[in-house]
C-alpha cells in the first residue's frame, strides 16, 4: 500500500545526511582509481540504506538518499557531465578541501547521474516518495571556475539543459518531487542574478509533472524576495530557524502563494532542538499567516551532513514529533 | 607618485601543508614538525612575493583556518563553533563563540613577525588583522557585554597585537572589514567600526596602516564615514563591482588616504586581462592626487588552487611594473 504523505506538515528534509563511513571509503577509492562507477554505486548503497533507516526511525514522510555518493554538491555532478575538469584543491573549511570544478568546453548531459541512487532509495524507502534532489545551475556556476564560456547567462543555460535532462530521466522513473538546490543564490542576493536563474529555472520545470521545489538558504534572501517569488516552482523549500524567522515578514509582505518547506532546526548547531522548541518554531511560522498547514512543510534548514549522525537523527526525531503535534493543533 | 603592490592577505595550502596539517590533526607529527613544515612552506610564499616586486609581503598565513581562528584559539572566553558560511565563497569559517570577556593567552603577531621580517627583506613585512567590527559581527555574543563592549574588547586585544607586531618589526598593518561592504551596514555601524579602527592604531607610529574592506564595494554613506579613519591607506576591492567601484572613487577619492586598489581577481583562476585593469587604473589615477598607490589583490589567494595563488602573486607584480612604466610612476620594490 502507498504511503500517505499527511495532508498537513508533511515532514521531509533538504537531501544530505552524515556521510556513513562506507560512503567515505567508497568516495576516496573512486577517486584513487581503485573502484570503477559502477562498483562506486553498488559501494555506496549499504550507506543510502542506513541513512534510509535513520529517516524511517525517525518518521520523516519525504525521503533523500542523504547525497551520500556525493563527495560535493558542485564536484559530483561535474565529474559527471562533459565540459568540465575537474580542478585543484580548495579549502572549503578547517583543513577541508573540494576539488572545485572547471569549465573547459561546453557543458553536457552524458548518462544519468543521480537516478541509480534514486532508484535504490526507492525501493527501500517503504513507499515513502523520494527527493530527486540536484544541484541548480546558477550554485554549480558560482562555485566552478570557468575557463570556456566567460559569459555567465550562456554557462547557466546550458547548464540548466543538462540539469533538465536529468530531471526527465528521474520523472519517467517515477520521481514526483525534484528539488533544485541553490544555496549560491543568496550569496550574491542581486536583481540581476534572480533573473538570471527564471530564465534557468524556466528551461528546467517548463511543463513538468512533479512538485517542483527550489531550496536557497543563509544568505540575505531578503533583498531578492521580489524577484523570486514569481519562480515557475510550486514549493520555495528555506531556511529559517538559523535566521530566527526573518524571512517571514518579507513573505507576507510580497504576497507569498507558493507552498512553504521552512527550516525548524538548524543545522549548524550540535544542540539538539526540544520537540517544545520545534513547536514554536511551527507556530511563528503559522502565525505569519502565510501558508496554511496543507502547504507547510516541515524540515531542518539545510542539509545535515555537517552534524554527527547521532544529532542528526535526534534533531530528525523531534522535528517529526512536533509535526505530529502541529497537525492535531491546526 | 609612488606606486607599490602587496597581496592583500593568505595563501592557498600547497599539498605539502594539507598533508602535514591532518598528519598533525591525527597525531603522526609532532607540533615541532608541523612548526617546521609551515615555516618552510611560508618561506616558498614570502620569497614568491618578494621576487615578484612587491613591497610588502605576507606570511601567507597558512596554519589559520580562518581569519578569525588564531585569535580566538589565544583567548579566554572565546571558542570557536558551527561552521558558517563567509561571505559569498563556497567557504566556511567556524563561528566564534563569547562566554565573557575575553583575555589574551599569548599574543599571534609579535612571534610570526620576529619569525618572517628578516626573510621578507627587501620587502617589508605586513601584518593582518580582522577588524574588530567584523570580528564581532560575526561572532555570537553569548557574554553578558553588548555588542559595543564586546567589540571594544576585542579591539584591545587587536591593539595589543599591533603594537606587539609592531615593535617586532612589522612594516604595514592592515585591518580587514569585509563586513563594511554589506549592503545592510547603516552609517552608525561604519561609524563604530572606524572608532574601533582608530582606537587599535591610536599609537602606532612609523609604520603603514591599511583598513581594508572587500567582496564588495561599500554603500557611499558608509565609505563617506571610513573616510575619516586615521589609516593611512584605504584599501577597496575594484573588480568586483568595477563600475560602482569607480563610482564610489571617482566620486569621493580616497579623502588624502592613500589609496590601494584590488585589481587582480582573486577568486577566478583565469589570468587577469592587465591592459583592462591598466585602463581602469588610468580612469582612476586622472583624478587622484596622493603621494603613493598600491595595487592589490580583490581578496585573500585561499579561495583558488595553490599553483593559482601563486600565478597571480605573479600577474600582480606584471601589473605593478606596467602601470608604473606606463604612467611614469616610481615602482617602490623594496622597503627596508
Amino acid at each position: 500500500m502507498a504511503y500517505s504523505v499527511p495532508r498537513k506538515f508533511p515532514t521531509t528534509i533538504v537531501g544530505s545526511y552524515p556521510k556513513m563511513p562506507q560512503a567515505l571509503e567508497a568516495i576516496k577509492k573512486r577517486k584513487s582509481g581503485e573502484i570503477s562507477e559502477e562498483e562506486f554505486k553498488e559501494i555506496v548503497k549499504p550507506a543510502i540504506r542506513e541513512v534510509v533507516e535513520d529517516y524511517l526511525w525517525a518518521g520523516v514522510d519525504i525521503i533523500s538518499d542523504g547525497e551520500q555518493a556525493r563527495e560535493d554538491m558542485v564536484v559530483y555532478f561535474a565529474e559527471r557531465m562533459r565540459g568540465y575538469s575537474i580542478g585543484d584543491w580548495v579549502r572549503v573549511f578547517d583543513n577541508e578541501y573540494f576539488r572545485k570544478p572547471i569549465v573547459i568546453g561546453r557543458v553536457e548531459w552524458i548518462s544519468p547521474m543521480t537516478l541509480d541512487h534514486w532508484l535504490y532509495t526507492t525501493s527501500i524507502s517503504q513507499d515513502r516518495p523520494v527527493k530527486g534532489i540536484l544541484t541548480g545551475p546558477y550554485t554549480m556556476m558560482e562555485w566552478s571556475f570557468d575557463l570556456y564560456y566567460r559569459d555567465r547567462r550562456e554557462l547557466i543555460i546550458d547548464l540548466a539543459k543538462v540539469i533538465r535532462r536529468e530531471v526527465e530521466e528521474l520523472i519517467k522513473a517515477g520521481a514526483q518531487y525534484i528539488q533544485v538546490d541553490e544555496p549560491a543564490l543568496s550569496t550574491r542576493p542581486w536583481r540581476e542574478d534572480a533573473e538570471l536563474l527564471k530564465e534557468a529555472l524556466d528551461i528546467i520545470f517548463k511543463g513538468l509533472e512533479a512538485k517542483r521545489i527550489i531550496h536557497i538558504c543563509f544568505g540575505r534572501l531578503e533583498r531578492i524576495i521580489p524577484y523570486i517569488l514569481d519562480y515557475p516552482v510550486d514549493q520555495f523549500d528555506l531556511e529559517m530557524k538559523n535566521s530566527n524567522f526573518r524571512l517571514l515578514p518579507y513573505l507576507k509582505e510580497y504576497g507569498f502563494n507558493k507552498e512553504l518547506a521552512f527550516g525548524v532546526v538548524d543545522v549548524h548547531s550540535f544542540q539538539v532542538e526540544s520537540i517544545r522548541e520545534i513547536e514554536e518554531a511551527i507556530d511563528t511560522v503559522m502565525r505569519a499567516d502565510i501558508v496554511n498547514p496543507e502547504k507547510a512543510y516541515v524540515k531542518p534548514d539545510c542539509g545535515l551532513k555537517r552534524l554527527p549522525r547521532d544529532i542528526a537523527r535526534a534533531k530528525l526525531k523531534n522535528m517529526v514529533e512536533a509535526a505530529r503535534r502541529a497537525r492535531e493543533k491546526y | 607618485m609612488r606606486v607599490w603592490g602587496s597581496v592583500l592577505g593568505g595563501y592557498a595550502r600547497s599539498r605539502f601543508v594539507r598533508r602535514v596539517l591532518r598528519d598533525f590533526e591525527r597525531g603522526l607529527v609532532a607540533f615541532s614538525d608541523l612548526e617546521r613544515s609551515i615555516v618552510e612552506a611560508s618561506s616558498v610564499i614570502i620569497g614568491a612575493q618578494v621576487s615578484a616586486g612587491l613591497a610588502y609581503v605576507v606570511d601567507g598565513l597558512l596554519d589559520w583556518h580562518d581569519i578569525f581562528r588564531s585569535f580566538v584559539s589565544s583567548w579566554r572566553n572565546v571558542t570557536p563553533t558551527g561552521l558558517l558560511r563567509y561571505f559569498d565563497n563556497n567557504f566556511f569559517y567556524r563561528i566564534p563563540l563569547f562566554t565573557g570577556e575575553p583575555e589574551a593567552t599569548r599574543l599571534v603577531w609579535p612571534p610570526r613577525v620576529r619569525l618572517y621580517s628578516r626573510l621578507s627583506e627587501p620587502s617589508g613585512f605586513k601584518v593582518v588583522i580582522p577588524g574588530p567590527f567584523t570580528f564581532t559581527s560575526m561572532s555570537i555574543n553569548a557574554s553578558k557585554a553588548s555588542f559595543g563592549e564586546l567589540a571594544s574588547s576585542i579591539a584591545r586585544l587587536l591593539e595589543s597585537e599591533v603594537r606587539g607586531a609592531v615593535e617586532s618589526g612589522a612594516s604595514m598593518i592592515q585591518i580587514d572589514e569585509p563586513i563594511l561592504s554589506d549592503p545592510d551596514i547603516k552609517k552608525d555601524d561604519a561609524i563604530m567600526a572606524v572608532e574601533l579602527i582608530n582606537s587599535i592604531i591610536r599609537d602606532i607610529k612609523g609604520v603603514k596602516t591599511i583598513l581594508s574592506v572587500y567582496f564588495d564595494v561599500p554603500s557611499s554613506s558608509v565609505y563617506e564615514v571610513l573616510l575619516n579613519s586615521r589609516v593611512d591607506c584605504l584599501s577597496l576591492d575594484i573588480i568586483d563591482a568595477p563600475k560602482r567601484a569607480l563610482d564610489l572613487i571617482l566620486g569621493r577619492g580616497f579623502g588624502g588616504h592613500c589609496g590601494v586598489l584590488g585589481l587582480i581577481n582573486a577568486r577566478t583562476i583565469y589570468d587577469d586581462d592587465i591592459s583592462r585593469l591598466e585602463d581602469i587604473f588610468g580612469s582612476i589615477i586622472k583624478g587622484y592626487s596622493g603621494e603613493e598607490i598600491g595595487l592589490t589583490t580583490s581578496t585573500w589567494l585561499d579561495l583558488i588552487p595553490y599553483d593559482y595563488s601563486l600565478r597571480k602573486t605573479k600577474l600582480l607584480g606584471l601589473l605593478v611594473e606596467r602601470i608604473a612604466r606606463s604612467f611614469n610612476l616610481e615602482h617602490v620594490w623594496r622597503v627596508s
